[in-house]
């Protein structure tokens, strides 16, 4: 098993013939999901990489079967982008623009969650299941490189740093069972605790790494999660940003949401929290196999 | 970005929530005309500095004073510099004599809207939830069915506020509401929201966030977006300004850029990886030069604007240029970008250290790049984010005092 995506996920591109949808297309193909339809009002009939192209969610799920949805549509389309994709009965979405507006991103998150729904992004470059199946641009063109299959779910608040950590994983004869980029946007789609509940669940992940910065609650709702005993699995983290605490507030240096506002959102506030909770908090990407062996008894 | 009261005021005005009279002015004599025009009932006016921060009444840049008197405090005040930078206009407005003081604002929580109300107003609010956390109400809003009459009544109500005052105060905060989405904002803060002497009550104090992300929606602010202050509200520096000018004129992302006081130039990408890499640098005892965070971009020129605001610092002795594994971005435009700026400021890389940790698409072309100049080392496939931080601080730190980064020319 794995979370949010396997080999039987059937995935529609929404925006599929733009060129960022294209370039990522050909490579999760190649990787072996199962991308089953395009979507671009307009282009009905043609094709993309050899996948065809509808012009509604609608007619692309009932043609297809597809039952998630990458969106590469720009900021400005995606309130609509997700509102037809769970229109259409679609559960399982991926929104890779970065800088939403913040009143439609919450918009659009609140409709996901009442649909009971799954939305990874915003600003994320997606995905993977490792050997089954990978959507948005994670991994490039040297995914089975990077990501190899395993038993560690990886949750991280960066696309770079997924990549670093899920190759330390790989080098150290590790792996992955789902890697998922949250986004780095700063109201995005799915809290990391729930990602970890996820985890949790699935009976092929047996311990998690996650990566976080400052600004923000989602360490916070891991450590309370941790102390109610709700995750048992081990957990690892990684959490950046320590030197921002040496400048003035507000200053924004990485992702937009990585913006101090409160001592409790700064980096060292967030690892000792983490670290109070039974949290095993690495200094470097390179002690995390280190990390988990300890964790996992071995 | 923050907008200025006069901005923020004129927002709230225009959805018809009552702002009281008030008008920006540039020099003293502007002012004292704003004030014979605005003076209140009892002939006094509020003069501000015109910035875009809060806390102005602590720092001692308001004034409430005769109408008569309006141009010396303008003069005062023009004349005083705020948080480092200068003040260049001062707003203008009637004084309200207030009896009572609320507080209320919204912000974003970790996935809706929220709404904050206090029946204690006019000062400092963390202190208040500090003190008595009962006396601060924290409502989320739902963003698809939006702010309704009840909610912000049963927030005013759990405030504690008399129950006369409950219904007007709810239907002020809906028009709040409603005017703060409508201006895609990020924070709304009004603190004073007063009762004035004849019972109405009114937006004294204000700050409006809006959201840089949403200002293809409102044209008219869009002008006044251009990043104008560094960390803290610092000016820009020169370095800074150049490549802010080339993310506005070039092609491609836009490339972060904070200059620092330290001696190691940052090339690094990466919302995550250039956090990480900037820690790891303090932690090993290097000391950054500058903050970056750069985008791919599809040809070397932004690249080689911010390199050569690095060098143009001579306090600047080595560099790390680093990355993530790079998915989309070439490495071979980032080292072309190196090579065109060393020659540019004739860096003699035998004297100046050049750690590269760049893996990813085209990186054999970027190797045969950065070959050219003796000393720079590219690290082999495999080196960790963590191992290249260590190395450009050792590198550094062996040099020599004094060591000429340039060759003769």
């Amino acid at each position: 098993m794995s979370i949010l995506i396997d080999e039987n996920t059937r995935v529609l591109v929404q925006g599929a013939t733009g060129n960022q949808a294209r370039f990522d297309m050909r490579y999760c193909l190649e990787y072996g999901t199962r991308i089953v339809a395009g979507v671009t009002p307009g282009r009905g009939g043609e094709t993309v990489e050899g996948v065809p192209v509808f012009n509604t969610v609608e007619a692309a799920v009932r043609a297809t079967g597809a039952n998630a949805s990458a969106i590469y549509v720009p900021a400005r389309g995606v309130c609509d982008a997700i509102r037809e994709a769970l229109d259409s009965g679609i559960r399982m979405m991926l929104s890779l623009a970065e800088n939403m507006p913040r009143h439609d991103a919450a918009r659009a998150v609140a409709q996901v969650r009442r649909a009971g729904a799954h939305l990874v992004g915003f600003n994320t470059n997606g995905l993977i299941s490792p050997g089954k199946s990978k959507m948005g641009g994670i991994g490039g063109d040297r995914t089975a490189a990077l990501y190899a299959p395993g038993r560690i779910g990886v949750c991280s608040r960066s696309g770079g740093i997924s990549a670093e950590v899920c190759l330390a994983l790989t080098s150290a004869g590790l792996g992955t069972s789902t890697c998922v980029s949250m986004g780095g946007d700063p109201l995005v789609g799915m809290r990391l605790v729930e990602v970890l509940r996820l985890f949790e669940a699935d009976p092929e992940t047996d311990a998690c790494v996650i990566y976080g910065e400052p600004g923000g609650s989602h360490e916070l709702e891991v450590a309370q999660a941790l102390r109610a005993g709700e995750l048992r699995k081990p957990v690892v983290a990684l959490v950046v940003g320590a030197f921002q605490e040496r400048y003035p507030a507000g200053a924004s240096f990485g992702h937009v949401a990585a913006m101090i506002r409160d001592p409790d959102d700064s980096a060292t506030a967030k690892r000792r929290l983490l670290s109070a909770a039974g949290v095993r908090v690495a200094a470097t990407i390179d002690e995390i196999p280190r990390l988990l062996r300890e964790a996992l008894g071995g | 970005m923050r907008l200025l009261e006069d901005a923020a005021k004129a927002v709230l005005r225009d959805a018809g929530i009552d702002v009281p009279r008030g008008r920006a002015a540039v020099d003293a004599a502007g002012a004292a005309a704003a004030a014979r025009e605005l003076a209140g009932t009892d002939g006094r006016v509020a003069v501000k500095a015109l910035v875009a921060a809060g806390r102005r009444g602590k720092a001692g840049a308001v004034a409430v004073c005769p109408a008569a008197e309006a141009g010396d405090a303008a003069a005062r005040l023009l004349s005083m510099r705020f948080e480092d930078a200068p003040i260049g206009q001062v707003y203008v407005e009637e004084a309200v004599a207030i009896e009572r003081e609320f507080y209320l604002s919204f912000a974003f929580g970790t996935l809706a809207p929220r709404l904050m109300v206090s029946r204690f107003g006019g000062v400092d609010i963390e202190t208040v939830g500090h003190d008595d956390p009962t006396a601060l109400v924290m409502r989320d809003i739902d963003p698809v069915d939006g702010l309704r009459p009840w909610h912000a009544a049963a927030a005013w109500d759990a405030a504690g506020v008399p129950s006369p005052m409950v219904p007007r105060l709810a239907e002020l905060t809906v028009r709040l509401y409603a005017a703060w989405c409508a201006a895609d904002g990020l924070m709304l803060e009004v603190n004073p929201l007063a009762v004035s002497a004849d019972g109405a009550l009114k937006v004294v104090g204000t700050m409006l966030e809006i959201d840089d992300n949403a200002l293809h929606r409102h044209p008219a602010w869009e002008a006044m977006a251009t990043e104008t202050a560094g960390p803290g509200g610092r000016p820009l520096t020169e370095g800074e300004r150049a490549v802010a000018h080339a993310n506005r004129t070039l092609p491609g992302g836009a490339t972060r850029y904070i200059e620092l006081d330290g001696d190691i130039g940052l090339l690094v990408s990466g919302g995550g990886a250039s956090l990480y890499q900037h820690d790891l640098i303090l932690e090993y005892g290097g000391r950054p030069a500058n903050h970056t965070d750069f985008s791919p971009v599809p040809t070397p020129d932004k690249h080689v604007a911010v390199l050569d605001a690095i060098f143009a610092r001579p306090q600047v002795r080595g560099l790390l240029v680093g990355s993530n594994y790079l998915q989309l971005a070439r490495c071979d435009l980032i080292i072309e970008a190196l090579a065109i700026a060393l020659r540019k400021r004739a860096v003699d890389t035998s004297r100046f250290p050049i750690v590269i940790r760049l893996f990813g698409p085209m990186e054999d072309e970027a190797r045969a790049i950065a070959a050219q100049f003796p000393g720079i080392r590219y690290l082999p496939g495999g080196t960790s984010l963590a191992q290249a931080c260590r190395e450009i601080v050792e590198a550094v730190r062996a040099l020599p005092a004094d060591t000429p980064r340039s060759r003769p020319r």
